[in-house]
């Protein structure tokens, strides 16, 4: 049973804990020296009365271990000749028209990437077998460059892994964390096999390391950890693969999204999480989408993860006029340090400044009204913007808040317009600190007809993780023809995942009727260099095997009925269906009524002022409705109605709002 | 009446046409078939005004850049179009690059015009336009010998694909079916455009539409303009060579000169060769493609792709010469290794100029192998092209990268294991080049050494560059090493190969290339 979530952030460590049906959310500081500090703090209270919890954990510590160079020091044993790949890469550099661009820096130098003598065919065929004595010579000399992990990717091992077995076996001796690439990720193309085993080999002594701090410090509970794929795992599967971790916070947003918009009525929602420095957006129709590779520290990454898109701007985007004229707004932010200016050092103006100026953020409820908005220097600062921009201040301002949009806007029509979907059959669920202020400007934009705005959308995030089942991902390339595929080939080749999975999953406390599984095939046609995923009925799997003509009629817009198609890799996902304790509707506790006003503000909006009134959110009961302009406020975040937009409270507390008929822009 | 410019709209009508533009990017790619286009991503769409002004483009390759906006503005002039046509051309001396770039144009009209409002294009790198050897880039002579020349014609007649011109097309191609669905991958993309636009017109009214067309256009202007200013006015020369003709003739000389007054800039390559006999010939397309590329680069990152770029710059190339040559020329090597010449020379020429920020010679050539011929085990032909990476020329202020696609290309490579899937080839070692990068206080970035084993008999052509004259270095750095091609014999033998080389292989024999590396920038240390 699962009732505790904890996220993970930059500033704050978020909480969400469930008892007898009601939800308690609250936030800490995070401590991003010792992380797992915050987690145990915040955790204490709880564990100390209530014992046998669940408890996921959403963790950053792998995440930004990558991002700032922090991971251990780890050796690569690899295919003599082929010792350079990890510089190689693909050959492209990430930016076309920049003189002074940078590949991300090999994750291991030189002196410590070690070739041997060795070859396996892309058929499995051993041409040439490793020799043990120049191993044991290689071995020596990784125990010498005193690494903490070892990572060994052989080319071809996804066809046949006993090369890198035989390595894998002797390095045994170095007691140090060994991934090899055949375990790591069993698929071909051997750069992104090679990255993806060197990251999780270089992370596996940090994950360990956090993991043993949390579980001395949180002894009976059951500790699971979130992972990039909107599943959970068990800290035992977390240290053998942290490198399925990464992303699990945005992963965590776009699972308690979909929950919470599932228990209101609505299944095909887009959800939009609009932070400091940027904005994730993602599509959920029916079921939450996701893809089998990403990038993290400019390296690609082939993990299952939940498909987000990330574009950058968010309430700490920064303002400026280009040397063209044009007001531009990020991808930089003023960050967490200085921040914006109306925290008081920054000075550049931000998308969080051009709120306030224009009465968008109620400087008394900011975060509860525990932190102080210096709004009169927002007021020097932007009139120095609007100078340069030969504006008013109030429509410099909301030029901020319009470039913002644009950007923000292009970010939904990629995973709407560009994948062939309507906006206007979606809900668009904000949350985040910033999204409330944003969401009903992009609705109209996009013809969006409803949005939806959860209780406590400041730990959304930990709520998902909360709830998630314990997913556990087989993949295995096998470079097949689809004629060459018979009645029991596919059966014969997914028994052994099945297997495995099974027993992993027993290991976790799962019962076979517990256990979903998730088949599919990667496959393409031949001759192609680019795979779609087909999802296959465990039932019988040739037949869906067979529908590969109109997925790709689906997606890409045309077939090829006659020609040959290949199996690329097989893929299992195994679902652990955990326990999901009752989430009550919500029952405010302090008024019976709805309260009126708490006062009135005056907002600009599209070139006038106009008189705003103030709500507390928990003054807004369920069963009333109201129209815009209104401003709602609350702990984390605060609500931007903009007129002619009406507001419904449901029975869980959601905020849901419709968009007006379009008129003209 | 015009309306007011506002900064703010402007930032917003940008994204607004780069996002049209975008979308039919991915209705290209999404419906196209071959790998050239879904994944090296060899494509470009873009917008651009009554006058064949780009107006935003969604581009991943640079020497699209500068050169679709020439093959839009003979569209125009050269065919009278309605509502509802699509003009196709691959002619390399009416705007065209190469013959495998197919370029398609169409005007936009919106309900009641009589005049187009907007024209929206594209252009795609197609696997196999015909002539001598299979993928279309061969050691030729004549741009006969290089596939199928199509002039500006109508391929969609008021809304009527034109079966005929198409049967043409496809009788004089390789692979008709794979060409068939990319050019309609393009019809799709246009199609795109022609949805999209209209609803942006509809939302903001034509007027405001075309104005900020226009804003648009004098807002890149003033980008590309503010960046010259950047530069200390004076006149820079430059001048570089190319090793030879592509058929063993003697080395080719690029010359440069750059004259830059306050925001304006002349750049004048008519100190270059005569066109030659061999296919080292560019077009004008390419030229503009390069300036492009050269000035963008300098000017840093946010400014727009638009025509309103090059207003500033004005290009001398001379009819006739290795940098605009006349019908019927070879131009196989223009658009992959002349193109990267011509950067060489531009920035030579620049960092004279501006000698804190103008980089060393990268690797210089795009180093074109193709090997082809029957695979045994599927009993099928085959073809498999690559371009190899070399070295980044040295910053002034860091290393050049090792082993990266530099300048006019960025495709990416074919993994180790696709390969050996695909093709009876086996790859024995692919790892950077020791030693290769120039020495300087900042080193070049190192090249690429790529051995691939034949497993039966194939034929291979290489068309590579910068194997007699290495990449420079700058302030006292040291050059880069010269590429090498060469072929390892059944009994371990070394035999050099010439830089452009057409040869039959046995199997069990190993066909190597050793990339150039990039040059260094500031004397070494000690």
């Amino acid at each position: 049973m699962s009732n505790l979530g904890v996220d993970t952030g930059g500033t704050f460590t978020d909480f969400v804990f469930l008892d007898d049906g009601r939800l308690t959310c609250f936030k800490i500081l995070s401590s991003p020296a010792n992380p797992a500090d915050a987690v145990i703090s915040g955790c204490k209270d709880i564990t100390d009365t209530v014992k046998g919890l669940g408890l996921v954990h959403g963790t950053t510590v792998a995440t930004n271990a990558l991002l700032e160079g922090k991971h251990e020091k780890t050796a690569l044993i690899t295919t003599k000749g082929f010792e350079d790949i990890l510089e190689i890469g693909r050959q492209n550099r990430p930016q076309l028209y920049n003189l002074a661009v940078e590949k991300p820096r090999a994750l291991i130098p030189a002196r410590r990437r070690f070739g041997i003598s060795e070859r396996v065919t892309v058929s499995g065929e051993v041409l040439e077998e490793v020799d043990r004595k120049e191993l044991a010579r290689l071995l020596d000399q990784v125990k010498k460059e005193k690494v903490s992990a070892l990572a060994i990717c052989l080319l071809s091992s996804f066809a046949n892994p006993s090369n890198e077995q035989i390595v894998e076996e002797a390095a045994r001796q170095l007691s140090i964390p060994v991934c090899a690439s055949y375990k790591a990720l069993r698929e071909f193309r051997e750069y992104e096999r090679l990255t993806t085993t060197v990251i999780n080999a270089a992370l596996m002594p940090v994950m360990d390391g956090y993991l043993t701090k949390l579980e001395g410090a949180l002894q009976g509970s059951l500790l699971r950890i979130m992972q990039s794929n909107g599943g959970s795992v068990s800290t035992r599967g977390a240290r053998l693969y942290p490198v399925r971790t990464i992303l699990s916070g945005p992963a965590g947003g776009v699972l308690g999204a979909t929950e919470v918009a599932a228990a209101a009525g609505f299944k095909d929602i887009i959800s939009f999480d609009m932070g400091g420095t940027s904005t994730d957006v993602s599509l959920v129709k029916g079921n939450i989408q996701t893809v089998t590779e990403t990038r993290v520290a400019n390296l690609p990454v082939k993990v299952p993860v939940i498909d987000i898109h990330s574009v950058g701007a968010g309430g700490g985007s920064l303002a400026f006029v280009d040397p063209g004229g044009a007001l531009q707004v990020g991808p930089q932010s003023a960050g967490a340090d200085p921040g914006p200016i109306c925290y008081g050092k920054g000075k550049g103006v931000t998308v969080t400044d051009a709120n306030l100026y224009l009465g968008r953020i109620d400087p008394d409820y900011f975060l509860g009204g525990n932190m102080p908005l210096y709004k009169e220097r927002v007021g020097r600062y932007l009139a120095k913007l609007a100078r340069e921009l030969k504006l008013p201040p109030e429509e410099a301002a909301q030029g901020v808040i319009r470039v913002a949009n644009a950007t923000m806007e292009r970010a939904l029509r990629v995973i709407t317009v560009e994948r062939g979907h309507d906006p206007r059959d979606f809900t668009l669920v904000s949350f985040g600190g910033a999204g409330g202020l944003h969401a009903c400007a992009l609705a109209r934009r996009l013809s969006i007809p409803r949005i939806l705005i959860p209780r406590n959308p400041g730990t959304l995030s930990a709520q998902g993780m909360m709830r998630s089942d314990v997913f556990h991902e087989y993949a295995q390339s096998v470079l097949l023809k689809l004629k060459d595929v018979g009645k029991k080939t596919l059966p014969n080749l997914f028994a052994p995942l099945i297997k495995r999975a099974t027993a992993n999953l027993a290991r976790t406390g799962f019962t076979p009727s517990k256990i979903r599984f998730l088949p599919s095939v990667d496959m393409r046609y031949e001759g192609q260099s680019y795979e779609l995923n087909l999802p296959l009925n465990l039932k019988n799997l040739m037949l869906a095997a067979r529908s590969f003509h109109s997925l790709h009629q689906k997606v890409y817009g045309y077939a090829h009925p006659g020609r040959k198609c290949e199996i690329v890799t097989l893929r299992l996902r195994a679902v652990g269906k955990t326990k999901k304790p009752r989430i009550d509707p919500w029952q405010p506790s302090r008024s019976k009524s709805t309260r009126p006003a708490a006062r009135t503000g005056s907002i600009y909006y599209r070139g006038k002022s106009w008189p705003t009134p103030v709500y507390e959110r928990d003054s807004l009961l369920p069963g009333k409705s109201w129209t815009g302009p209104m401003l709602i406020v609350e702990y984390s975040a605060t609500h931007f109605i903009p007129p002619r937009f009406r507001l419904n409270v449901d029975e869980w507390g959601n905020l849901v709002i419709s968009t007006p008929e379009q008129k003209g822009s | 009446m015009r309306a007011k410019f506002d900064p703010v709209r402007l930032e917003v009508f940008k994204n607004l046409f780069t996002s049209v533009a975008e979308e039919m990017g991915v209705a290209l790619r999404r419906s196209s078939f071959s790998p050239n286009i879904k994944e090296r991503l060899d494509f470009s769409c873009a917008i651009f005004n009554s006058q064949g002004e780009m107006v935003a483009q969604a581009a991943h390759i640079p020497v699209h850049l500068g050169s679709m906006p020439l093959s839009v503005q003979t569209a125009i002039k050269e065919v009278s179009t309605e509502e509802g046509d699509v003009v196709l051309t691959n002619d390399p001396f009416r705007g065209g690059n190469h013959l495998p770039d197919l370029t398609l144009v169409a005007p936009l009209y919106v309900e009641g015009g009589s005049k187009p409002l907007f024209y929206i294009a594209n252009r795609a790198h197609h696997a196999d336009v015909g002539g001598i050897t299979p993928g279309s880039m061969p050691l030729s002579q004549e741009i006969f010998e290089e596939g199928i020349v199509i002039p500006p014609v109508k391929i969609v007649r008021k809304g009527r694909l034109q079966k005929e011109i198409l049967e043409v097309l496809l009788a004089n191609v390789r692979t008709p079916n794979e060409r068939e669905g990319d050019l309609t991958a393009q019809l799709a993309a246009i199609k795109m455009g022609q949805r999209r636009l209209p609803e942006i017109v509809a939302r903001y009214g034509e007027q405001q539409v075309t104005q900020y067309a226009d804003f648009l256009l004098s807002y890149g202007e003033r980008m590309v303009g503010h960046c010259l200013k950047a530069i200390p006015n004076g006149s820079y020369y430059f001048e570089d060579f190319l090793d030879d003709d592509g058929i063993g003739g003697p080395p080719v000389k690029i010359a440069v000169n750059i004259e830059i007054k306050g925001s304006r800039a002349v750049v004048d390559f008519s100190n270059s060769a005569p066109q030659v006999k061999g296919n080292m010939n560019a077009v004008y397309s390419i030229v503009n493609s390069a300036v492009f590329y050269v000035f963008r680069s300098l000017a840093g990152i946010g400014v727009p792709e638009n025509g309103g770029c090059m207003r500033p710059i004005r290009i001398v190339a001379p009819e006739g010469s290795v940098v605009n040559a006349r019908a019927p020329a070879a131009v196989a090597g223009g658009n992959v290794e002349v193109s990267q010449r011509m950067v060489d020379v531009l920035l030579g020429a620049l960092a004279q100029a501006r000698p804190d920020l103008v980089p060393a010679a990268s690797s210089g050539s795009m180093n074109n192998l193709t090997i082809g011929g029957w695979d045994p085990r599927r009993n099928r032909p085959f073809a498999y092209y690559e371009t190899v990476a070399g070295g980044m020329g040295a910053r002034p202020f860091a290393d050049g990268l090792d082993a990266v696609h530099t300048h006019m290309t960025n495709t990416l490579n074919t993994p180790v294991e696709a390969l050996e899937y695909d093709y009876p080839l086996m790859v024995k070692r692919y790892c950077l080049r020791p030693g290769s990068g120039g020495k300087g206080k900042f080193s070049g970035g190192k090249g690429i050494i790529r051995e691939i084993l034949a497993l039966t008999d194939v034929q291979v052509t290489i068309l590579s560059e910068r194997r007699k004259f290495r990449p420079y270095g700058l302030a006292g750095g040291e050059p880069g090493k010269p590429g090498k091609n060469y072929l390892i014999t059944t009994s371990g033998q070394e035999k050099l190969l010439p830089s452009k080389v057409c040869l039959r292989i046995k199997k069990g024999e190993i066909i190597g290339m050793a990339t150039p590396g990039g040059g260094g920038h500031g004397k070494p240390g000690r």
